[in-house]
């Protein structure tokens, strides 16, 4: 990898990684690109057995406390559910996605070759007055992938993974709109992390895990956690941002920074900490209350071996879930900044805190 | 294997009662393993130490293979008993209202009772458990009690039939499973892997055996035999998975999804073997992997599945040979 492609702006970083494929469960090959991404960086990278990737930057603290920060890097998508002798393909969906958003799609098959393909709608000439307007199941939806039946077969199997086919645009210079940004806005976090403390000597390990199956289990990040038994952690995800039909509570506003949760399933000195950092260094940041489950790896974290105290940030995300999620490039920057900052405090600070 | 069949689907153990079920198994099985442990979840575990352990003092060259099969089956709960005597009832696992409208019952001590619904429903689309009693046939709630405590654990009644190569009963969920396990313990396959055979409890009721199993053995893969939901029925969900196709092999559930090279493993298996199969995408219901494979610093898993009709019935259908040839892939597996 050339030297400038580890200096590639967030637009670009964006980009590579939105338009990599990594269905929840079939990580495997993303994975392997971030853990080349995390190589510019240090010398301690490896993939685990469930495609976690684990980046360890050392502290120089000999009694070093270590902090993991985690950002899942596994996307929606689908499985090949059926093949008939047409060659229309049934599809199972990984993760929550509502089928409202398929019609008319185009997605990208992965068998022995990449073959694109579009999810199929009837005529409105032929819709019948009652079923207009109707939302259908994703088990009534087939894939045309213009090849007939016993062609098809040679080249797709069954349980073969399918995404969304959407390249990543540009609007008005300062957002991006493309496919899996849930969630690998936070792992160009992740890598915008590494870059501030590149030259920073930190005293705490800082371990930067990209993990997977966040959308079906959280096996990545739950196996992860009990692996590495870190002091504290920091969640990097997404979270809504607002639209006209949403509610303030559980929305945020694109460009304001990222949310900092607050609620049973974080940890109240980490949560403070943010806060403060954020006034500290100006980096602005949004409050979030979150009653129970915040639906996110720091679910998981929070409960991994005897506890860990977990603090949570989120990136807005409008229209998540979809082939067309949209964020801000500024809020992927002041995340990564005030999780780098977090990261910089001393070994004491961290074990006062958590 | 068809009598072995015939006394594990027959068995009373409904989930968090698996006590019957689990001797039965125990004395199917004691004879050809290495030990014989139960843990505080009631998880019957038995142990096929690795070949060369003994040997090579201590230094184990081979995997730990975990083979798990749940031992419970669905069944009801008694939660009221009304002054006449009719037991009102809850649900142990996935226990469809219409499945079991006019079903008989029997509770541990033998206790036989019929389900039927109240008499003046007016919406049967809507039917619930709720809407639903037991009757079995006593006058009073002071007669009823002499046989049925509320607590008390009941199964659904469903003899095992014969037909051809296809048989008929209750709790094909999962005791089909337990019988393929038992009849790999019996074959002795020769090994250098350490197996674990595990005959998990309360798969029903959210996967919860499983998990303390895979804790305490922390394996370093694992296979789950369990049933899964045939594509042969009329006007059914178009899927793969037929009975008498042979083994599905697990692609994903809804609460794992299988590990890549597990599957790649499976696969290869069963090619290389002339075993026919097919691949497996459930979208409705899990399996213990979901639990296992989050154990620890985590365990990749797999399953080879069972095609079956009408699961959750008083009535499964499975294909015998199919059931032999799961015997055939599960052995393979663990030889490697």
């Amino acid at each position: 990898m050339g030297r400038e492609d580890l200096y590639m702006n967030i637009i670009e970083k964006l980009k590579y990684l939105s338009e990599t494929v990594a269905v929840a469960g079939f990580e495997k090959d993303a994975a392997e690109k971030v853990a080349d991404l995390f190589k510019g960086y240090s010398a301690h990278v490896e993939v685990d057995r469930f495609f976690n990737v684990r980046c360890l930057k050392k502290g120089t603290d000999e009694k070093a406390k270590k902090l993991m920060i985690t950002a899942h890097l596994d996307e929606i998508g689908f499985l090949v559910r059926s093949i008939d002798d047409k060659g229309f393909i049934g599809i199972v969906n990984v993760g929550g996605i509502d089928s409202k958003i398929l019609l008319a799609q185009e997605v990208v098959i992965h068998g022995k070759q990449n073959i694109t393909g579009i999810i199929g709608a009837t005529p409105p000439h032929l819709l019948k007055a009652e079923d207009a307007g109707k939302a259908l199941k994703i088990s009534d939806l087939y894939v045309d992938t213009g090849y007939g039946g016993e062609e098809l077969k040679k080249l797709v199997s069954v349980g073969d993974t399918v995404s969304f086919k959407s390249k990543v645009s540009v609007m008005n210079d300062s957002k991006a709109s493309g496919k899996a940004f849930d969630n690998r806005a936070s792992v160009v976090c992740l890598l915008e992390i590494l870059e501030i403390l590149k030259d920073f000597n930190h005293e705490n390990d800082i371990i930067f895990v990209a993990s997977t199956q966040e959308e079906t289990s959280m096996v990545g990040v739950k196996t992860a956690s009990y692996a590495l038994l870190p002091d504290a952690a920091i969640v990097i995800d997404t979270c809504h941002g607002d639209i006209p039909d949403l509610s303030k509570d559980c929305s945020s506003t694109p460009g304001k920074g990222p949310e900092i949760s607050i609620g049973p399933n974080l940890h109240p000195g980490m949560v403070n900490k943010m806060f403060e950092l954020g006034k500290e260094y100006s980096i602005p940041c949004q409050k979030m209350v979150e009653a129970g489950d915040t639906g996110t790896e720091a679910w998981a974290t929070q409960v991994s071996r005897t506890g860990i105290p977990t603090a949570l940030l989120s990136v807005p995300v409008r229209y998540m879930h979809t082939a067309v999620e949209t964020v801000s490039i500024e809020d992927i920057k002041y995340t990564a900044r005030l999780a780098a900052e977090f990261a910089k405090i001393s070994s004491i600070q961290l074990e006062k805190l958590a | 294997m068809q009598d072995i069949l015939r006394k594990v689907t027959q068995a009373f153990g409904v989930s968090g009662n698996e006590e019957e079920i689990r001797k039965v198994i125990t004395s199917e099985i004691e004879k050809y393993v290495d030990e014989i442990k139960i843990d505080a979840m009631g998880n019957l575990i038995a142990v096929k130490k690795g070949k060369s352990s003994a040997k090579s003092g201590g230094a184990f060259p081979g995997r730990k293979i975990m083979l798990a099969a749940h031992m419970d089956e669905i069944g009801v709960i008694a939660t009221f008993i009304d002054e006449k005597g009719f037991i009102r009832f809850s649900n142990l696992g996935g226990v469809s209202a219409f499945n079991s409208l006019a079903q008989r019952v029997r509770f541990k001590n033998g206790t036989i009772g019929c389900i039927n619904a109240e008499e003046q429903l007016e919406d049967y689309k809507n039917l619930k458990l709720e809407k639903m009693y037991i009757d079995i046939g006593c006058k009073s709630r002071e007669e009823a009690e002499k046989l049925v405590r509320i607590g008390d654990a009941a199964n659904f009644t469903g003899d095992f039939y014969v037909n051809g190569d296809r048989m008929i009963s209750k709790a094909m969920d999962d005791r089909s499973g337990c019988a393929v396990l038992i009849e790999v313990i019996k074959a002795q396959p020769k090994t250098d892997n350490e197996v674990y055979y595990v005959f998990t409890t309360q798969e029903e009721v959210g996967l919860r055996g499983a998990k303390t199993a895979a804790f305490g053995i922390m394996p370093d893969c694992a296979i789950a035999v369990d049933v899964t939901f045939s594509g042969d029925t009329p006007q059914c969900r178009s899927r793969e998975v037929k009975l008498g196709a042979g083994p599905a092999i697990k692609v994903k559930d809804s609460a794992y999804i299988a590990h890549p090279q597990i599957r790649r493993e499976l696969e290869e298996l069963a090619g290389s073997n002339n075993i026919p199969y097919t691949l497996e995408l459930l979208d409705r219901g899990g399996s213990d992997p979901g639990a296992i494979q989050a154990a620890g610093a985590g365990v990749p898993c797999g399953g080879v599945s069972i095609p079956c009709r009408y699961t959750h019935s008083p009535a499964e259908m499975v294909s015998m040979e199919d059931l032999k040839n799961c015997v055939k892939l599960v052995e393979l597996f663990i030889k490697k």
